[in-house]
């Protein structure tokens, strides 16, 4: 019989999953890591390499399949013909809103989870955003502030490789980067035009992204093939498979059981303490139990709650599934250059510009609090701009290899407030394939974000206009769908007070001693950075803290 | 970002084998000998022969031969076949087929006879008519071409596509090797 019971037992292998596997099994812990999902062996599951004419639908995707099995997850940007692999099953994992209030939940289930097809955009919050709460009366005030999470971020950095350009702004601070990404010819116009007209108060930088551009930690630097949401056989981007996994196994201490689908959490009401897991295994759907001193929840933030929902702990709050947030997007513009007809752009960087915050930064915006960074970039289009042009013969094929004009496009990513009203909550008789209860989920954004998504199309204009671009196009789409962003987040936050939070300043459940939830479910605002280095960094931080406290013995 | 879709897609997407090299004409004999066997006109699960060339000769007259391979010796008609059988709805396909029945139609008003029979030039004629028409089929088919055509190895290859660089220059001559 392989064992069943461990110091420490981590409920999901992906982005904050790897990363406790790794800190409790080299801080000594015999850690076993369940995954709902498959196992992943890259040189067999990987798949970026493989070229258009090699896909049966040379990657338009199948669409029948696509239609049947998975109608949500495909409208994530990183599904397509290869990579919906990595994205779960529709009809085996159904879910419900109000039908007037559609939300995107975008599901991974696989060793690595959402690690693998991640935007690996890499932001810090600072204390604008952690004080947030507090200066404007919403919602509860983070636990933390940015001096306490720092030396993690630092930690988090320095093991996955992140490029970047240091900017000195104190809204987005600087991290350990490797050498920065380049900015094309137009980039660069545009970063300059901007300094000139807006000084430090809006800034164009390179993105900072979970890509190596030098050898680190034995993963060698990106060589630029483009679609890394189909793996990385070179490990040149930071996925939990790529990094954080290989490295909890080399302690010896790690067990990684995929296939391991989490039914309820077991407690011990006498004790007040979780003795372990109970799940069924994906595959024999016979039911098992797991036993450990210390549990963390990482299977995502609508999944962990669901966890917690159907275990009925941890919620004496009333707050668990309740301040779902994620990030408005679809605001923004685009526009042309005339110059540099005599450059172009050679290989896939798979990163674009990054534009920090500016809203709400240094003065008061009457129409909304908070505010958003752009993501985006420049770059020719090629045979593409082809598909509905005119003619056909000799002239037609010439303009497959012409390249169009330098175009800009600036994609904005704005905060959303939490508010208790936006929830998840178990569906009454819906359940998924393996019979456990579904989520019922209703969220809608506020006044606040739909100003902050109008504002956007403003200002991309405006940044545009500053650097001499011609046929401005301010985006005309409305906002975005919530969850759309894959940046779901707040369902069981950290806190303060047991009577409004969950968890308190070490992601530890206020209820249960000896539970965690490390993964977006801690969120007590959003912010409008990537969210995926703070549950990193929040999840090292709170593994070092369990430890040292089951060596106390107060776990 | 919304554009990555495409772009990402089809761009960048490339094997590792070693291919390098090949001169303009071994490359049309690469990519004649990969695609013999579509160019034997065989009926296909939605294709009649008499379709699939229909279809072939039409895409070669919208991504013609030139100094580069054109959509024959991409396997073009291949690619549309397999898209009209395996991707597109019932009602699609028939619109498709009645397109190619009313491109024979036109055909013969004009010279008597199908579309596969006509000179290149009335060929050219017609093919030009239906695009400026904007027909819907013939839009169809005609994405279906140039896409087919760009994914494909001959088409990468040709377009300078593949092999990928394994490096990034933003701001790189037009004319710069990879």
């Amino acid at each position: 019989m392989p064992p069943t019971d461990f110091d420490a037992i981590v409920v999901g292998s992906g982005m904050t999953g790897g990363w406790a596997a790794k800190e409790l099994t080299e801080l000594g812990l015999r850690t076993l890591v369940l995954e709902a999902g498959r196992p992943i062996t890259p040189e067999q599951d990987y798949v970026e390499h493989k070229p258009s004419w090699e896909m049966p639908f040379r990657g338009l995707g199948d669409r029948r399949a696509t239609a049947s099995r998975q109608p949500i997850q495909s409208h994530s940007v990183s599904f397509d013909e290869m990579s919906h692999v990595f994205w779960t099953d529709d009809v085996d994992n159904p879910y419900s809103t109000p039908a007037d209030r559609p939300f995107s939940w975008f599901r991974a289930r696989q060793v690595g989870g959402k690690s693998i097809i991640w935007g690996r955009q890499v932001y810090r919050m600072s204390d604008l955003d952690f004080e947030a709460n507090l200066r404007e009366g919403i919602a509860v005030d983070w636990p933390i502030r940015y001096k306490d999470i720092a030396p993690w971020y630092d930690h988090v950095e320095r093991f996955i490789g992140v490029s970047g350009q240091k900017e000195g702004l104190a809204q987005l601070p600087d991290g350990e980067f490797l050498p920065p990404m380049a900015l094309n010819c137009a980039e660069q116009h545009v970063r300059q035009r901007m300094q000139e007209r807006f000084g430090r108060d809006r800034v164009l930088t390179i993105g900072r992204v979970a890509n190596l551009t030098a050898p680190h930690n034995g993963r060698a630097p990106c060589h630029y093939c483009g679609p890394c949401h189909r793996g990385c056989i070179t490990r040149s981007y930071f996925s939990s498979v790529n990094a954080t996994l290989p490295a909890a196994r080399a302690t010896g201490r790690l067990t990684l059981r995929p296939f391991s689908i989490v039914k309820r959490l077991v407690y011990d009401s006498k004790k007040n303490r979780v003795t372990g897991v109970r799940i069924i295994d994906a595959q024999t759907k016979q039911e098992r139990e797991y036993t450990a001193r210390v549990v963390f929840l990482c299977a995502s933030a609508l999944e962990s709650a669901r966890i917690l929902l159907n275990s009925g702990l941890a919620n004496s709050s009333g707050q668990v599934g309740r301040n779902i947030m994620d990030h408005i997007k679809w605001g923004g513009a685009g526009g042309q250059f005339d110059g540099w007809t005599d450059r172009r752009v050679i290989g896939e960087r798979p990163n674009g510009i990054y534009v920090p915050r500016f809203r709400n930064v240094s003065s008061r915006h009457p129409d909304f609090i908070r505010g958003y960074g752009f993501q985006g970039g420049a770059d020719r289009s090629g045979w593409e701009a082809a598909l509905h042009a005119p003619g056909i013969g000799r002239a037609f094929k010439a303009r497959l290899s012409q390249l169009g004009p330098w175009t800009m496009s600036f994609a904005g990513f704005g905060e959303m407030l939490p508010r208790e009203e936006n929830r998840a909550t178990l569906h009454p008789t819906l359940v998924d394939a393996w019979g456990i209860p579904s989520l019922h989920i209703d969220c809608r954004w506020s006044d606040n974000e739909l100003a902050i998504h109008r504002d956007m199309s403003v200002t991309a204009a405006e940044l545009l206009e500053a650097a001499g671009a011609t046929h401005i196009e301010p985006s005309t789409r409305g906002p975005s769908t919530p969850g759309g962003t894959n940046h779901e987040m707040g369902t069981a936050r950290m806190g303060r007070d047991p009577k409004t939070s969950v968890l308190n300043s070490w992601n530890q459940t206020w209820d249960v001693p000896n539970l965690f939830v490390t993964d977006g479910a801690a969120m007590t605002s959003s912010s409008c950075q990537n969210p995926s280095l703070t549950y990193m960094a929040l999840t090292a931080r709170a593994c070092r803290y369990a430890v040292d406290q089951l060596k106390r013995r107060e776990l | 970002m919304e554009r990555r879709e495409l772009i990402q897609w089809l761009v960048a997407t490339a094997g590792l084998r070693a291919l390098d090299g090949l001169a303009p004409a071994d490359l049309f004999a690469l990519g004649r000998d990969i695609h013999r066997d579509t160019t034997s006109h065989a009926a296909g699960r939605t294709l009649t022969a008499h379709a699939e060339q229909t279809v072939a000769i039409a895409a070669e007259r919208i991504i013609p031969a030139t100094e580069t391979p054109g959509a024959t010796d991409a396997g073009v008609s291949a690619f549309i076949e397999k898209m009209l059988t395996d991707w597109h709805t019932p009602a699609e396909r028939e619109r498709f087929l009645a397109g190619l029945q009313d491109l024979d139609a036109r055909c013969r008003a004009r010279a008597s006879r199908d579309f596969v029979a006509c000179s290149e030039a009335d060929q050219v004629a017609v093919l030009t008519a239906l695009d400026d028409a904007h027909e819907e089929w013939f839009d169809r088919l005609k994405y279906l071409t140039v896409y087919g055509y760009c994914t494909s190895e001959v088409g990468q290859r040709a377009l300078g596509l593949f092999p990928l660089p394994w490096r990034y220059d933003g701001c790189a001559p037009v004319d710069a090797a990879h």
